[in-house]
């Protein structure tokens, strides 16, 4: 009755292709001078090479074979896949780099990549098939994610370009970490502060809903660099004329014109939801409140904000994650965050500066969903467990 | 008491409710019966000024309404609607201590509150007290939907087709509990209902509306007797009428009582001294008799039906 699992068995056989065709990692003499490409047999010799195959050629033959457990076979190689494979390309640095290149680096190449974006989406397949509760989850994430810091910690990958990028700016990275953090929160705060107001008066008012809705949208449609860069030109002006504003640090360039772009983009998800999570409140229920005798406070803070809360988490979850992308482009009006190695290392044309920016920015985004998803999943249970299952997962 | 005098109530051009003009004394149920778009709805919910009229007066005990503080006028009526109304974020529990809790109830007399009444209303408080309302039956919800009207014990109990969502036996049901509670708690009550027989049944006096208006405001045996209009004829059915009629006398009024209780005898076929006339002119066709006995629950039998007796009272 077990059929064969398609996906990871499409998923394992591309991951062995484009292992065994692409380019596993690249060395480089120095930061400027190009890399020599290396195959996966040359980077990881025939003994990295015939564990990778290995493991890859157990989780086909698990999709293919209807074996009761066999979804437990997949998620171990998968995990122990993930977890070695730091460990794999610290033996191909030290093979490479060693004595021969004293400034040289080493990169990941198409086929690490490859692998490693394949190897995720067949853990969360693997996961989602053998039905895996919260805590098997999250004991495979840290799995693989203790093995890395342990490679991390014990300088197994310091002749990785990435990470020497790293090393030269760690006081750097923490700020940039700092200043892209109160720059999503502050844009998701604030945009949900004036959310807030703004769905109030368009409940109760219908008239406003239109207009409102018209330009949330029209803000969402202004492309980001163009917005960013529209606002430097009125806010040097008003800063230059009141010297109010100077003190407060807002200027033409810097957060001022950041923080109100993003938060001009955060309007319409947060907007939207906000409308949504209210409006979808079965009217007889808030009915009923009233004519058992709330007042319209009472109404809405008992009744309809508690059964709104899962959707509105929602909304705030789309709109973090939005923001996270949206404040790495706010560095080119010079506001700081991760977006600042991006620029950089686009125009020293160094690519792994790049992945310096781009990779945190993508861990933010992932950890933002994460965190609201249970947020949105607790609140939905004090709901009343099954009382409200359709607002939530569709 | 609730006297409505010539209320009226219009959305824009359209007139819901038509100078009416209607009283519920204490202790008395009053149902509204009509169609869909009748009316009845709107003058419950002018009642507890979910909806404000356009015209006229309302009073509950002797006060204009539109004089009493809005929280303290709902809160002194209990309030049920069709579907429940239950906050399905809350407990049992802290659905029925609502207005308790609103009132300001202290928080040993709110909980001794609500376990009498999951207790009145037949759901054991252990069981039912800490259940979300997704977990309950329809007729379940709808029991702590009528204990959550009576929580605070109010004067009045608005109820808007309470009962309109539920199968025929569980209607049934509980129309016999609210029967047995209204004994019992006397309270001043407006019941709307689209169904007829659910008001021949609890009501004291029935209203029926038509377009905004009320026909007939008259008691359930006049309303079947002389009906005021064709449409109040329509609706009280003329072919079924004797039954509808047999349906709200106890056999208890129209037998013949014996001097003395007497021992029943236990395999003759005999009729409870509750059952309604209508149970017994069934019972009296299906086993062709023209005599039957009346028993008691302890089952004493205190006096017989004759068919001729049961003829004349119901002519």
């Amino acid at each position: 009755m077990l059929a064969p699992n398609r996906v990871i068995l499409v998923l394992g056989a591309i991951a062995l292709l484009l292992f065994c065709s692409l380019d596993f990692g690249t060395i480089q003499p120095n930061r400027i001078v190009e890399g020599t490409p290396y195959g996966a047999l040359d980077a990881l010799e025939w003994g990295g090479f015939a564990l990778v195959t290995l493991l890859l050629a157990v989780t086909l033959v698990a999709a293919v074979l209807a074996l009761p457990g066999r979804y437990w076979a997949i998620l171990v190689s998968v995990v122990l896949l993930l977890m070695a494979l730091p460990w794999l390309f610290s033996g191909f640095l030290e093979d490479q780099l060693g004595e021969r290149y004293p400034y040289g680096r080493g990169g990941f190449a198409a086929g690490f990549w490859s692998l490693l974006f394949l190897l995720a989406l067949m853990l969360v397949e693997g996961l989602r098939q053998v039905g895996a509760s919260a805590w098997l989850r999250l004991t495979a994430g840290v799995l693989v994610l203790l093995s890395w810091w342990r490679a991390l910690e014990v300088e197994a990958l310091a002749g990785l370009s990435l990470v020497m990028e790293f090393q030269t700016r760690p006081d750097q990275f923490q700020q940039a970490l700092l200043d892209h953090l109160a720059l999503t929160l502050g844009a998701v705060m604030v945009s949900l502060l004036l959310a807030v107001p703004l769905v109030l008066v368009m409940i109760r008012r219908v008239r406003w809903q239109r207009p409102v809705f018209a330009l949330v949208s029209f803000l969402q449609t202004i492309p980001s660099l163009a917005l960013f860069g529209l606002l430097i030109a009125p806010l040097s002006y008003l800063s230059a004329n009141l010297p109010l504003l100077q003190q407060l640090g807002i200027r033409g360039i810097g957060w001022a014109p950041a923080m109100i772009a993003l938060v001009a983009y955060s309007l319409l998800p947060m907007v939207r939801n906000l409308f949504v999570a209210l409006t979808e409140v079965p009217a007889d229920l808030l009915e009923a409140a009233e004519g058992m005798g709330m007042n319209r406070r009472q109404v809405f803070l008992r009744v309809q904000l508690p059964l709104a809360l899962p959707v509105v988490i929602e909304g705030v979850r789309m709109t973090t994650i939005q923001a996270t992308g949206l404040t790495a482009v706010a560095a080119l009006v010079g506001a700081g965050g991760f977006g600042t190695f991006i620029f950089q290392g686009l125009g020293q044309a160094a690519m792994d500066l790049v992945l310096l920016g781009a990779l945190p920015t993508v861990a933010l985004a992932l950890a933002a969903d994460t965190l609201f998803t249970a947020l949105a999943r607790l609140s939905a249970r004090l709901n009343g467990a099954t009382a409200q299952p359709s607002l939530i997962y569709e | 008491m609730i006297e409505l005098t010539n209320v009226s109530r219009r959305f824009g051009e359209v007139t819901a409710v038509d100078r009416i003009s209607l009283t519920v004394e204490t202790g008395e149920t009053c149902v509204l019966v009509g169609s869909s778009g009748c009316g009845k709805s709107t003058t419950l919910r002018m009642i507890n000024r979910l909806l404000p009229h356009s015209a006229g007066d309302i009073r509950v005990d002797g006060q204009d309404i539109r004089e009493v503080d809005l929280q303290q006028l709902r809160l002194n009526m209990g309030y049920a609607i069709q579907g429940t109304g239950l906050f399905p974020h809350w407990t049992v529990a802290r659905n029925i201590a609502l207005v308790p809790q609103l009132q300001g109830w202290e928080r040993a007399r709110v909980e001794a509150r609500v376990t009498e009444l999951l207790d009145m209303l037949g759901l054991s408080p252990a069981e039912y007290a800490d259940k979300y309302p997704a977990q309950l039956s329809g007729g379940q919800a709808q029991r702590v939907g009528v204990a959550r009207a009576l929580a605070a014990d109010p004067n009045i109990l608005l109820m808007d087709e309470p009962f309109g969502a539920l199968d025929a036996i569980t209607r049934e049901n509980l129309q016999n509990e609210m029967l047995r509670i209204q004994r019992r708690l006397r309270k001043t009550t407006v019941f709307v209902t689209h169904d007829i027989d659910e008001a021949l049944r609890l009501a004291d006096r029935i209203a029926v509306m038509d377009q905004g208006r009320i026909l007939q405001h008259d008691t359930p045996d006049a309303i079947l007797r002389q009906p005021a209009s064709a449409f109040v004829e329509s609706l009280v059915g003329s072919q079924d009428r004797g039954l509808k009629l047999a349906a709200l006398q106890s056999v208890a009024e129209v037998m013949q009582r014996h001097p003395q209780p007497r021992q029943a005898v236990p395999e003759k076929v005999s009729v409870g001294a509750q059952d309604s006339l209508r149970q017994a002119l069934s019972v009296m066709l299906w086993q062709q008799l023209s005599e039957l006995p009346v028993v008691d629950d302890q089952g004493l039998e205190l006096g017989v039906l004759t068919r001729e007796r049961l003829w004349r009272e119901t002519a």
